[in-house]
């Protein structure tokens, strides 16, 4: 026991000293965010305000896969919940316009947060890790990518629904790009903020070890399944709330923002970033975004095949780069010491 | 009585179906135990080995040759090339297959347009059975599936190349003290997933539409199949198929098609939290 609080207190100092400069730069990014309006037109603000809350979105996974090391390729899924749950319930339920946003937003967090403890529940407590974890999520987004393009009653089938009202909340409507770019920019700094607080404390200490043993963390008495579960819930929620706060700006939702595509896509940006660097994920989404413009600009179809290649490249060339593979190499080197003693 | 007859054959075939597609996934994920995402895009290469079979002036037949040869030679490359690079680390194996998938997505959408392709299946007509008629085209694919799945089984089980495959699979040192090469198994192994995919491209292509994404419908599927049947046994492929083939057909006539597959989903999920191995596991 001794041995472990001692190699838990060593652990948190180096953690406070690996933390400090991502905290300076999650300040700094918030700060360098929070004058860009003074310097761009309504136009490059409404894509600014989109990387946002796709940083946001891309926060939400790292939380999960930086943190435990479990790769959800079902994303897309909670942030799709979290889109239509926001558009069914603004366009079909004809709530009262001044809160139909808080309804519609509590609607697809809520609806997410069910979907994520139910398939977590089944999945988690049976013991489902690493890959086949990826392989139900997957599974998970497909499921959800048809029901949304079946059940066309409901969700408008291919074309999606349109027409949901910008976000407002006690009268005050965000339909102006500065206003609903400062809403995102607030959300994600809270967001960022509470992550980085909350994981560089207890709870980041317990995941890295149940990452690292999950047996030995349940020795050591932490019920994992729940920790985990709980993450995982949470990591869905904030999903969810980029997903309802995104669609009250495109003011559209379609079947592209329940998909695989979507769901591999947010892995990309959290990879470029370095996964479990938090900070990492917003600046990888605002990266990977710059470079989409570029490449869509040449060709539609060219998009799809660079993320590909940069999947490809990721594992061939450069799997030291991003955080997250470091890890597993330094895992990989551990256990093959340890084959050899 | 009668009724029934067309509703246990729709199952028979939906069965078939699974059984076809997850038979390259329960060797390459099951035994193999590396997680390719591409597996979709290997069927997707084999309906499109009939299509341009078809074009250059032969047919069906000679695509169902064709097909797994192409499966095999285009699994061995990738193996050489990629694949072997990734054995062990599963993460490693999951993004780059999916890299894979996308590009060759786009690619086959590049070289033959978005819109589905058309095919010319054989046995047009219906046979009898029972009073009730039914698609030919369906009956020999119910047939063939489950020839193919006892081939499978017997090279398994039978041969010296199943014997050398489980023995490095279970064991590569020991196996390469023995005189096996486990590079060169495992390059085969892959290549005879690849070429299973290909082979049960070519056998759906009549069914469905043809396009660069139709082996994404099938991925998870067949990722559920081997889960619920038991990563490791082949035999598990068949109670996996039957279990989700019959389930997914049962209720596809009680609700809704899409409503249906999102139930057997779940009920894939909850029977991995009772039984993590599967229903029959190795």
């Amino acid at each position: 026991m001794t041995q472990l609080s001692s190699l838990l207190a060593a652990n948190k100092t180096a953690s406070g000293l690996r933390f400090r400069p991502a905290t300076l730069i999650a300040i700094l990014l918030i700060l360098i965010m929070s004058v860009v309006p003074l310097f761009s037109n309504a136009y490059d603000l409404t894509n600014y305000r989109d990387v946002l809350l796709f940083g946001l979105f891309a926060l939400s996974l790292d939380i999960f896969w930086g943190r435990t090391g479990i790769l959800s390729f079902g994303h897309a899924t909670f942030f799709g919940l979290g889109a239509y749950g926001m558009a069914v319930s603004s366009i079909h339920f004809g709530i009262d316009p001044s809160y139909v946003s808080i309804v519609g937003l509590l609607v697809g967090i809520g609806l997410a947060a069910v979907v994520a403890a139910l398939v977590g529940y089944f999945i988690l407590y049976g013991g489902v890790r690493g890959d086949h974890f990826t392989i139900v999520t997957l599974a998970l987004t497909i499921v959800a990518n048809h029901i949304a393009i079946g059940w066309s009653k409901v969700t408008g089938g291919d074309s999606g629904l349109i027409g949901i009202p910008p976000f407002s909340i006690f009268g005050f409507s965000f339909y102006d790009p500065m206003a609903s770019y400062y809403l995102a920019l607030i959300v994600l700094a809270i967001c960022l903020f509470s992550a980085i607080w909350i994981l560089n404390g207890r709870l980041g200490l317990i995941l890295s070890a149940i990452r690292d043993d999950e047996v030995k963390a349940k020795t050591l008495g932490y019920d994992t399944k729940l920790i985990l579960l709980i993450t995982f819930v949470v990591s869905a929620m904030l999903a969810s709330l980029a997903g309802a706060l995104y669609v009250t700006n495109t003011g559209f939702v379609a079947p592209d923002m329940i998909a695989l595509l979507l769901s591999t896509e947010v892995i990309i940006w959290v990879a470029v970033g370095g996964s479990g660097t938090l900070v990492g994920a917003v600046i990888g989404t605002a990266i990977v975004w710059w470079l989409q413009q570029k490449i869509s600009s040449i060709s539609v179809t060219a998009w799809p095949i660079a993320i590909g290649s940069f999947f490809i490249m990721l594992v061939l060339f450069f799997p030291r780069g991003p955080g997250a593979f470091v890890l597993e190499k330094v895992k990989a080197f551990q256990k093959s010491r340890e084959g050899n003693k | 009585m009668s009724a029934y007859i067309p509703y246990f054959l729709n199952s028979l075939t939906l069965i078939s179906i699974l059984l076809l597609v997850s038979m390259g996934m329960a060797i390459i994920f099951g035994l193999m135990n590396v997680v390719n995402l591409a597996h979709g895009e290997f069927i997707t290469i084999g309906a499109f080995t009939l299509v341009v079979v078809e074009r250059v002036g032969g047919n069906f037949w000679l695509a169902l040759i064709v097909a797994p040869v192409v499966g095999y030679i285009f699994g061995l490359i990738l193996e050489r090339v990629l694949i072997r690079r990734v054995y062990g680390n599963a993460l490693h194996a999951l993004l780059m297959t999916w890299g894979l998938s996308l590009i060759l997505q786009q690619v086959i959408q590049l070289i033959f347009t978005a819109n589905p392709q058309s095919i010319k299946g054989p046995f047009p007509g219906a046979i009898s059975i029972f009073g009730e008629n039914y698609p030919a085209y369906r009956l020999f694919l119910i047939c063939f599936a489950l020839a193919v799945f006892v081939v499978t089984v017997l090279v398994f089980k039978k041969t010296k190349f199943g014997l050398d495959l489980r023995a490095s699979i279970q064991s590569p040192e020991m196996a390469s003290v023995m005189g096996v090469n486990p590079a060169k198994i495992n390059a085969h192994a892959f290549a005879s997933g690849a070429a299973l995919a290909a082979l049960a491209g070519v056998l759906l292509a009549p069914l469905t539409a043809v396009t660069a994404y139709m082996g994404l419908n099938y991925l998870a599927r067949s990722f559920f199949v081997v889960l619920i049947g038991g990563a490791g046994s082949i035999s598990g492929v068949a109670a996996g198929s039957v279990l989700i083939g019959g389930l997914e057909t049962f209720l596809s006539y009680q609700i809704p098609v899409t409503v249906a597959q999102a139930a057997v989903l779940i009920l894939a999920i909850v029977i991995l939290r009772f039984r993590p191995k599967g229903i029959l596991p190795a």
